[in-house]
């Protein structure tokens, strides 16, 4: 729903925004930062936990980001939307464990009623699970932080081709078109009777596939459409202007690097080094070194 | 004694917590024509998905010829009762040909294979549709078809009351006159029609009860002659009566202030002359 | 003052179509002048402008005859920016020409096409977000918008360019009333401005019809009739017949004169105000009169 002036919306003083990805907070005391210095963050906890099997840092990752989302005046309620998704992972990650440990002999078999698990896939699965829940959050903070241009701003001043930008830009758009499209398509199927809670799995497969006439349909006139709009503006792929000269870029200037951000760009690239050396290096954040592991393997005898 | 649709206390608000109609009473009964205008953001769209079930009310209720839209598996009772066609009809095609497209709501209230092909044909015939065009890909055919293809798939459910969304964006006046000529015939023929449009021309024209909506709230709920007549009101959502109207008004008691057309301002001079006329 | 397009002996058709969309248009627009083109969906009105802004032939495969000259020089030999600089194009779903994530990115990216410095940007994006009065939406999506402020941005976009020349395709075919204002406010700003050529494809001809200096009336492929607005509704039901439908004032006064209340040489109302003074006249008249209405 667009919250502007025109619409009712605005009288009741929105704090958040609407972004294609998300929602952002009309005031954060992100915004202070350069779009570059909150994509290094971006990185840096999206990234980070590869270097790190220990679900208890990852977990405090996730307690991080959750403590910088509410300083970053995000609406932790609109985080409801992803809880499908935590929960759905979970799910399907902990089911193809318990359903298919595989066989090694190494493996601790623990009974739990007619049941048994290994415990060491399970453990393994549980961390990995914190270590996806962890790169999950930092996208989150990512998306809920950084408004459409902050993003675009983020790569441009990293010198990334304009065209490239463009395109990320541009995908990114299309993809939130996309989504509109198809809830409309979704609500205009329900007009026609489709009970969709009435039906069987194997229809509602086949009902995506529906979905790709219309979605695909409309896709097209828009990219014609888009084309013609493009050609009208005089722009040829190509990153340069007419005469052959280099695109200026308007929007850069209004962003300037401070002190701060280099303080935090720095210490935020270092820190990644340092964890990628701790964990390449010697190991530091290997499942060995878990708390938790250790003490359930005590617990269960495990060598 | 209640109507065939009735809206009661209807708050709506977006899952994203944007609230769009509050306390909304609107009982609408057999065989209207009803236009439902209002500036965008005004609540037309949201109150229309309400009105068939497509939105389910946050709080008070919505009852189709006795049943709530809150229901559980009310889906298929629904779409008999009242159908809604979309704005844009790219968004409700996602068959691969006319027949199948229009077959596709019978289907899917498990009528019987004869009873859809019967439905099919009726609703093809009703709508303009030539049988010629059953195999054809609803992609490939101009807008004004894809629309008709569209209406046609929903009145093949038959529904008793019918909501077209903007059926005369981005036509011409002629195509706009051939649309609202076509959903006259079906008003006259029964239905209760229920448009939301911005163009008033067509509201004079053709519907019978205005609703206009501000921010959310039911602002004007009355004949379209007396919508009309209250221009300082309708400034208030951002609507204009059309234009014979305002100039009707602008003539100070010389005409009646609630003329809709150019037919009635004539019919207004002539009986200015005969009146004269008979004091002579 | 010159002629700002030309075009002679036009003739166009789409590839994979049996009829020629465009069947020998003769045309000039004066510079500086506001044209209305009027008519029935499918009858050449959107292809015709194309063929003005170039996306005919560049864009587009068919068969292509005649000539469109702008300031004396074919777009057929002209380059995508040449033309770009030159004419601006505003379509009717202001959500098609939409290709950045922000309303300030939509605006500079066609500037930045340009190479103009950043100063030249600056003062430009100012000027035209002024006009356009969207100063409050920079920073937002452009998926965000109204419809209204989407189509504003749009026209935004090609102020920007500086264009001498401004085609609009329907632009407010597709939002709502208010929107609509905006835009032919927008319009009344452009023109009062004079100094642009500028040309608006229009259903609505009761508020086209009062900004432009000439109305031309587009079918089957062919211009019939380009008049100045007092003299286009002459032959009313001429024009009624093409589809093309008169303000209601218009078609009021017509009728009046019809009925021999209104002078045969009155011209008719085109604008809202000339309409009430018409008809009060005439009610007026009625009053002191007692011949018979046919």
């Amino acid at each position: 729903m667009a919250i502007t002036a025109e619409a009712p919306g605005g009288a009741r003083a929105a704090k958040m925004r609407k972004t294609l990805l998300g929602y952002v907070p009309i005031e954060s005391p992100f915004y202070r930062y350069h779009p570059v210095t909150r994509l290094v963050l971006f990185v840096f906890i999206g990234v980070v936990p590869i270097f790190i099997d220990m679900p208890e840092i990852n977990f405090a990752l996730v307690v991080l980001t959750i403590l910088l989302l509410l300083w970053g005046k995000a609406d932790l309620k609109r985080l409801r939307i992803y809880m499908p998704m935590i929960v759905t992972i979970a799910i399907f990650m902990f089911l193809v464990v318990f359903l298919a440990p595989g066989n090694d002999p190494t493996y601790t078999p623990v009974r739990i009623g007619p049941a048994t698990i290994y415990y060491q896939p399970v453990f393994f699965t549980f961390a990995s699970y914190w270590r996806l829940m962890a790169m999950l959050f930092g996208t989150i903070l990512y998306f809920s932080t950084n408004r459409e241009r902050d993003m675009l701003v983020a790569l441009r001043s990293l010198k990334l081709p304009f065209i490239a930008s463009y395109v990320v830009g541009f995908s990114i758009r299309a993809a939130g078109m996309f989504m509109e499209d198809f809830s409309t398509i979704r609500e205009a199927e329900q007009a026609r009777g489709l009970d969709k809670s009435a039906l069987k799995l194997a229809d509602q497969v086949k009902l995506y596939v529906m979905y790709l006439v219309p979605l695909f349909s409309i896709a097209l006139r828009r990219a014609d459409e888009i084309s013609h709009a493009l050609f009208a503006r005089g722009y040829n792929f190509t990153g340069k202007v007419g005469r052959g000269d280099k695109r200026s870029d308007y929007i850069l200037t209004k962003y300037t690097m401070t002190k701060a951000d280099w303080a935090w760009v720095t210490g935020l690239v270092l820190a990644f080094v340092a964890a990628a050396v701790a964990e390449y290096g010697y190991g530091g954040f290997r499942l060995v070194h878990s708390p938790i592991n250790i003490l359930l393997r005590q617990a269960l005898g495990i060598g | 004694m209640s109507q065939y649709l009735e809206v009661s206390h209807l708050d709506y608000t977006y899952p994203d917590g944007t609230p769009a109609l509050f306390d909304i009473n609107v009982s609408i009964g057999e065989q209207e024509f009803v236009a439902l205008i209002g500036q965008n953001g005004s609540g037309k769209t949201t109150l229309s998905k309400c009105m068939n079930g497509l939105f389910k009310p946050t709080s008070g209720s919505v009852i189709v010829d006795g049943i709530d839209t809150r229901g559980k598996g009310v889906v298929k009772q629904l779409v008999t009762r009242i159908g809604y066609v979309f704005q844009n009809p790219d968004h409700q095609l996602f068959n691969d040909s006319v027949q199948k497209e229009i077959a596709y709501g019978p289907r899917n209230i498990n009528l019987s294979a004869a009873e859809v092909k019967a439905r099919v044909d009726e609703a093809a015939k009703v709508a303009g549709v030539s049988t010629d065009l059953y195999t054809t890909h609803p992609f490939f055919l101009p807008k004004g078809l894809r629309q008709r293809v569209a209406i046609a798939s929903i009145l093949a459910l038959k529904p008793r009351t019918i909501i077209v969304d903007e059926p005369t964006t981005g036509q011409d006046m002629r195509q706009s006159i051939e649309v609202m000529e076509f959903l006259e015939s079906l008003w006259q023929a029964g239905h209760t029609i229920i448009i939301v449009t911005h163009e008033m021309s067509i509201v004079a024209h053709y519907a019978r009860r205005v609703i206009a909506l501000r921010q959310g709230r039911v602002l004007l709920d009355d004949t379209t002659r007396a919508v009309f007549a209250q221009p300082d009101m309708l400034r208030q959502t951002y609507v204009e009566p059309p234009q014979i109207t305002r100039v009707a008004q602008r003539l100070d008691g010389l005409t009646p202030r609630d003329i809709l057309t150019v037919e009635e301002m004539q019919d207004a001079f002539r009986s200015a002359v005969s009146r004269i006329e008979k004091k002579g | 003052m010159g002629a700002a397009i030309v075009i002679k002996n036009l003739e166009w058709k789409y590839e994979h179509t049996t009829q020629f969309a465009l069947r020998g248009v003769n045309l000039e627009v004066e510079e500086n002048t506001f044209l209305g083109i009027v008519g029935a969906n499918e009858q050449g009105k959107t292809t015709l402008i194309n063929c003005i802004c170039g996306l005919i032939p560049h864009s587009f495969n068919g068969v292509y005859r005649g000539s469109v000259e702008i300031y004396g020089k074919p777009v057929l030999k002209m380059s995508g920016l040449e033309i770009a600089t030159q004419v601006g194009l505003v379509f009717a779903d202001p959500e098609a020409q939409f290709t950045a994530m922000t309303v300030e990115e939509e605006l500079v990216f066609g500037l930045e096409n340009t190479g103009y410095d950043l100063g030249k940007i600056k003062e430009r994006l100012d000027w035209a977000v002024d006009v356009t009065m969207i100063g409050d939406l920079l920073d937002k999506s452009p998926y965000d918008i109204s419809g209204g402020q989407k189509q504003r941005m749009a026209i935004a976009c090609v102020l920007a360019m500086n264009p001498p020349i401004i085609i609009m395709d329907e632009p407010t075919s597709m939002i709502d009333p208010l929107g609509k204002q905006f835009i032919f406010d927008i319009l009344r700003k452009l023109k009062d401005a004079g100094d642009r050529t500028i040309i608006v494809v229009e259903h609505n001809i009761e508020q086209l019809a009062p900004l432009a200096d000439q109305l031309l009336l587009m079918q089957g492929g062919q211009i019939s009739k380009v008049a100045p607005p007092a003299r286009f509704f002459d032959d009313l039901p001429m024009v009624v017949g093409s589809g093309a439908y008169p303000p209601e004032v218009t078609s009021f006064a017509y009728w009046l004169k019809q009925s021999g209340r209104l002078p045969q040489e009155h011209i008719l109302p085109y604008r809202f105000e000339d309409g009430v003074d018409v008809a009060r006249a005439a009610f007026n008249s009625a009053r002191k009169t007692d011949e018979p209405i046919p």
